[in-house]
């Protein structure tokens, strides 16, 4: 489920992760097609992750602001990171 | 709905795409609106491509209109050339243009030559979309761009796209135009996460549909000093090689071709009126290419023009799969910035 800091809501490697990669702990970022400080909606692709060479994309949980990118491209992450925020709006 | 030659009347918006996703976009568009628009190819269904082209297609239209097929390019190039004389509009991937060989009489004499033989009784309405260049080890048999090949024979026209924004006009243009169509998309550009592109291909695209008119090569870079014309992935390495030589105060023109029939020639001749020297780059082979081409058109027509001019393509050897003899024949950036120099120092 969505974590919450203050005002925003994080959007969260964990919630996309395969149900085949449970063994996997590490992704990463392959694409950002949203740029911080855009508009997004809820379920718009914010940007493609890869675990296992697999390729996931990732959709905003909420409609909003894309307001930090936190892992950019070409960044490696844990399960569970915390791939962005998102100003819910 | 616009036409986006200029880019003039678009509102790109906040939204990026990778050069695969806004190809898609523009097909899946296309599928909506007119229901004689198919996909057929090699792992173009389940897989979605093996570089993407066709992700996520056939989870919208089914396999009736999004077909995976066997191994037999003359078979199924050929079935969509019938197609398309029948009226139906398809958009058939040649999954390497490597592969051509097998195919090339359905390719050179029927698709690109029934329209000419049928004396217009016929028209073939065909996209054939497919995957070219190296730079992943990949050898001699997978790594081939083929520009010339495909634009040395009359009867096909040959798209080249470099960025996601371009790549999504052209596939719209590329679809409804009633002619053949070539379309040559670089794997490298393709945004894939095992293959990832370099920057410049990811863009801003708009989410409504635009054309781009063939035939209208894109200034990529404005300069004075020379004028380098190229395509594809090289679009990417020549803007690196302009932005090493301003540094130097050279001021390079960097002409992205995006097509190569038909072949916007203005653009090329008013350039190397304004700079004098031509440099041509291109990921195929240097003989009987596009860069002996290009100089014969400019020499044709502007030769008082051109104070020297340079070539930078494939030495004429078969593309190795050792990565840094590989690096060693494909021209890079370097490789763009040396001529660059070698053409204003004559």
């Amino acid at each position: 489920m969505s974590e919450m800091a203050g005002d925003r809501v994080a959007v969260d490697s964990g919630d996309v992760w395969p149900a085949d990669a449970d063994d996997i702990a590490e992704g990463y970022v392959a694409t950002w097609f949203a740029r911080e400080g855009a508009a997004v909606e809820a379920g718009e692709t914010l940007c493609e992750i890869q675990i296992e060479k697999v390729g996931v994309d990732v959709p905003a949980p909420v409609e909003g602001r894309l307001a930090e990118i936190v892992a950019p491209e070409d960044a490696e992450f844990e399960r569970g990171d915390v791939l962005a925020w998102i100003e819910p709006g | 709905m616009a036409d986006a030659e200029t880019g003039a009347g678009v509102e790109a918006g906040e939204r990026d795409l990778t050069m695969s996703r806004a190809m898609v976009e523009a097909i899946e568009t296309e599928m909506r609106s007119d229901e004689d628009v198919f996909v057929m190819g090699e792992d173009v269904a389940d897989y979605g491509g093996i570089f993407d082209s066709t992700e996520g297609l056939l989870e919208e239209f089914g396999r009736e209109r999004v077909m995976d097929v066997p191994i037999s390019e003359t078979s199924f190039v050929g079935a969509g050339v019938g197609a398309a004389q029948q009226g139906m509009r398809p958009i058939v991937e040649l999954m390497f243009a490597d592969f051509f060989g097998v195919c090339m009489d359905q390719i050179y004499n029927q698709m690109a030559k029934n329209t000419y033989m049928s004396g217009g009784g016929v028209s073939v309405p065909m996209v054939l979309m497919t995957a070219v260049g190296g730079t992943y080890s990949d050898a001699a048999q997978h790594s081939q761009t083929l520009y010339g090949t495909f634009a040395h024979l009359p009867g096909m026209k040959v798209v080249v796209p470099s960025t996601a924004y371009d790549a999504k006009g052209l596939m719209h243009n590329a679809v409804r135009d009633d002619d053949p169509v070539v379309y040559m998309f670089h794997k490298r550009l393709m945004g894939l996460g095992w293959m990832p592109a370099p920057e410049g291909p990811k863009t801003a695209v708009p989410e409504d549909e635009y054309t781009i008119s063939f035939g209208s090569a894109d200034v990529k870079r404005e300069g004075s000093d020379a004028t380098v014309v190229t395509l594809g992935l090289h679009v990417h390495r020549a803007l690196d090689a302009a932005e090493s030589l301003a540094e130097d105060g050279v001021d390079a023109e960097v002409i992205d071709l995006r097509t190569l029939v038909p072949l916007d020639e203005e653009t090329i001749l008013d350039s190397v009126a304004k700079t004098g020297r031509l440099v041509v780059v291109d990921e195929d082979y240097r003989s009987f290419g596009v860069t002996g081409e290009i100089i014969a058109r400019a020499a044709e027509s502007s030769l008082g023009d051109l104070e020297a001019v340079e070539r930078v393509a494939v030495p004429d050897v078969p593309i190795p799969y050792a990565r840094e003899l590989e690096r060693a024949v494909l021209p890079g950036a370097e490789d763009v910035e040396a001529a660059v120099r070698s053409a204003i120092d004559e």
